[in-house]
């Protein structure tokens, strides 16, 4: 496979864009830096995202009494099996596997529902206040727990969308799967997609359920409530363990978080995939790329990508999903600056799609005076597999004639396309992002029809 | 120019003065933002018409017919080719325009008339301006 951070649709050639879909498309070799957050659930307009929230609750709920009616055991063994879930592969992992709880720390997660006696009463509302209450017990076991438990309607929805978009399924055999009906989790022989790495199962979650962070979460809760209301300021801040001890003794001050946190729901809002700049953002970085000067001055090399890049991935945003910045190549020796995945979103992107073979494109940031024939024959010898034959030069001025005319030879000899853009076309794609009145993405069609004029008829 | 050209010169060339007028106030806001395929849509239809009536001895610039939406056109690449427009309307005008010496009982004025199928009409028009 050698497409640069390979997404599940792009193994299969099938071009959809993060904008289009309503789930995460899944990479092949690392989690979605994003978690499943029970509270938006609980906030949904939806009937269904609702009884799955209740269907979450009550589900970990019943763990406590089975923990608390002397079924430890088996709810030691529940919490465990739930507190991992690979298929669906949220997180920070690199590797696509995480691992699950022990059973110490099981122990303690179940423990406040003999220690609190509301809790042992009536169970949570929000179980993501175990974090407010156990040490080591973070936003991934939240999200992998609510995962489990919903595993079933995760895996009608991945039947749904792989149909809907033509993503290939094959037969496989979950683990995992709950059954709220008999509290157990059991083996379900069913077809989803697979990762072609390891043909392991994979689930898709819903993009409106992702945030980075829970809504309800230890930092928010220790800056926002804790210091606010709770906190004498003549005292040291307590440390993390002495904090979680205290609202275990507590409890009501973490229900009167949680309620403030009910009412403030308005802010509580998924988080995207990927967030483009502001415009006033945009408008800034434009206008230090212009001052920069070229060369490797005062590290102004460093800063011009530093720059652009988050600019340009803002500006051809959703055309273009941004894959990876400097990138290496398998040797390790070359880096390759910004990589695209080609969608085929629109005409001029299916055409260099089609007549480049460019599954993904590449782009080379140059801070330098002249754009030199070493740095075309670099970019050259990048157009190759998922490149295609197409690639872009960022760079500060426009090319010399004679640059110009090495590009066109490389297009006459081996048809290839290399675009160049300058300032003042990032300055022209600034200004139709703030304005509204063109798509960025058009200033590089212009740029590639230009090209194409160029070339020898 | 017949008396149908003459209403149609008159209607395109005002036309062309209210788009001036508009891409100008946004040139001067932003000179290079593009102008969106709407806006650009309806310019290339006046430009078309504009261009049957100039014919090929007054329009502007031999090379262009109309811009190319892809080409991204700016606010000031707009207000350029439509200023040199005006102009040769203008300088199409002056061509097919006479005047005649009036008395109002008091002075002697000019008053400028078209000249329709190569005659002296009675269809007034304002005096020629100073061709840019």
């Amino acid at each position: 496979m050698s497409i640069i951070r390979p997404r599940l649709t792009d193994y299969h050639n099938i071009p959809l864009t993060q904008e289009e879909v309503d789930f995460a498309i899944p990479f092949i070799d690392e989690d979605i830096p994003l978690y499943v957050d029970p509270f938006l659930l609980w906030k949904s307009p939806s009937m269904q995202d609702n009884s799955l929230h209740l269907l979450i609750t009550n589900s970990f709920n019943h763990l406590g009494y089975l923990f608390t009616s002397g079924k430890e055991k088996e709810a030691l063994e529940l919490l465990i099996r739930a507190s991992e879930c690979n298929e669906v592969g949220l997180g920070n992992s690199k590797s696509k596997t995480g691992k699950k709880i022990g059973e110490k720390l099981a122990t303690n997660v179940l423990s406040p529902f003999t220690l609190i006696p509301e809790l042992k009463k009536s169970g949570f509302t929000h179980f993501e206040e175990i974090q407010l209450l156990i040490d080591n017990f973070s936003k991934d076991r939240v999200s992998d727990i609510a995962c489990n438990f919903i595993q079933s309607f995760l895996i009608d929805f991945t039947i749904e969308q792989s149909e809907k978009y033509g993503i290939p399924i094959e037969k496989v055999t979950l683990q995992n799967v709950y059954n709220p009906k008999s509290f157990k989790f059991s083996e379900e022989v069913t077809h989803l997609p697979v990762n072609p790495e390891n043909k392991s199962p994979i689930l898709f979650v819903p993009k409106r359920w992702l945030k980075f962070v829970p809504w309800i979460n230890t930092d928010d809760y220790f800056t926002n409530y804790y210091i606010k209301n709770i906190h004498n300021p003549n005292e040291e801040f307590p440390e993390r363990v002495k904090l979680l001890d205290f609202n275990r003794q507590n409890y009501d001050i973490v229900k009167a978080y949680t309620a403030i946190k009910e009412k403030t729901i308005e802010n509580c809002k998924n988080d995207p995939l990927f967030n483009q700049v502001p415009i006033t953002s945009a408008k800034r970085k434009i206008s230090t790329i212009t001052k920069l000067p070229t060369g490797k001055t005062d590290n102004a090399d460093r800063k011009y990508e530093d720059n652009v890049c988050p600019l340009m991935a803002s500006l051809l945003y959703p055309h273009l999903d941004f894959a990876k910045e400097q990138s290496r190549t398998d040797s390790g020796v070359q880096i390759r600056d910004m990589i695209f995945y080609n969608n085929k979103t629109s005409d001029f992107l299916k055409e260099i799609y089609e007549t480049y073979d460019c599954k993904q494109i590449v782009m080379e940031l140059k801070n330098v005076k002249e754009v030199k024939q070493e740095h075309i024959l670099q970019l050259n010898r990048y157009l190759k597999e998922q490149f295609g034959r197409f690639g872009v030069i960022i760079t500060r001025n426009p090319p010399p004639a004679k640059v110009t005319k090495n590009i066109i030879d490389l297009w006459s000899a081996h048809r290839k396309c290399i675009l160049v853009l300058d300032d003042s076309d990032l300055k022209m794609m600034t200004s139709v992002f703030e304005s509204k009145q063109r798509n960025p993405i058009e200033v590089l069609k212009k740029k590639y029809i230009e090209f194409t004029r160029a070339c020898p008829s | 120019m017949t008396k149908e050209d003459v209403n149609k010169f008159e209607k395109v060339q005002s036309q062309i003065e209210g788009l001036l007028l508009e891409v100008t106030n946004l040139a001067k806001k932003s000179p290079n933002d593009a102008v969106n395929k709407f806006k650009l849509k309806f310019i290339n239809e006046i430009l078309i018409e504009a261009n049957t009536i100039l014919g090929k001895a007054y329009k502007p610039l031999s090379s262009f017919e109309k811009f190319d939406e892809d080409d991204l056109p700016s606010n000031s690449d707009v207000s350029f080719i439509l200023s040199q427009y005006l102009s040769c309307f203008e300088k199409l005008r002056a061509d097919n325009i006479y005047r005649k010496k009036e008395y109002d009982g008091n002075k002697y004025f000019y008053e400028w008339y078209w000249l329709i199928d190569k005659a002296e009409s009675s269809v007034k028009t304002a005096p020629p301006k100073k061709i840019k």
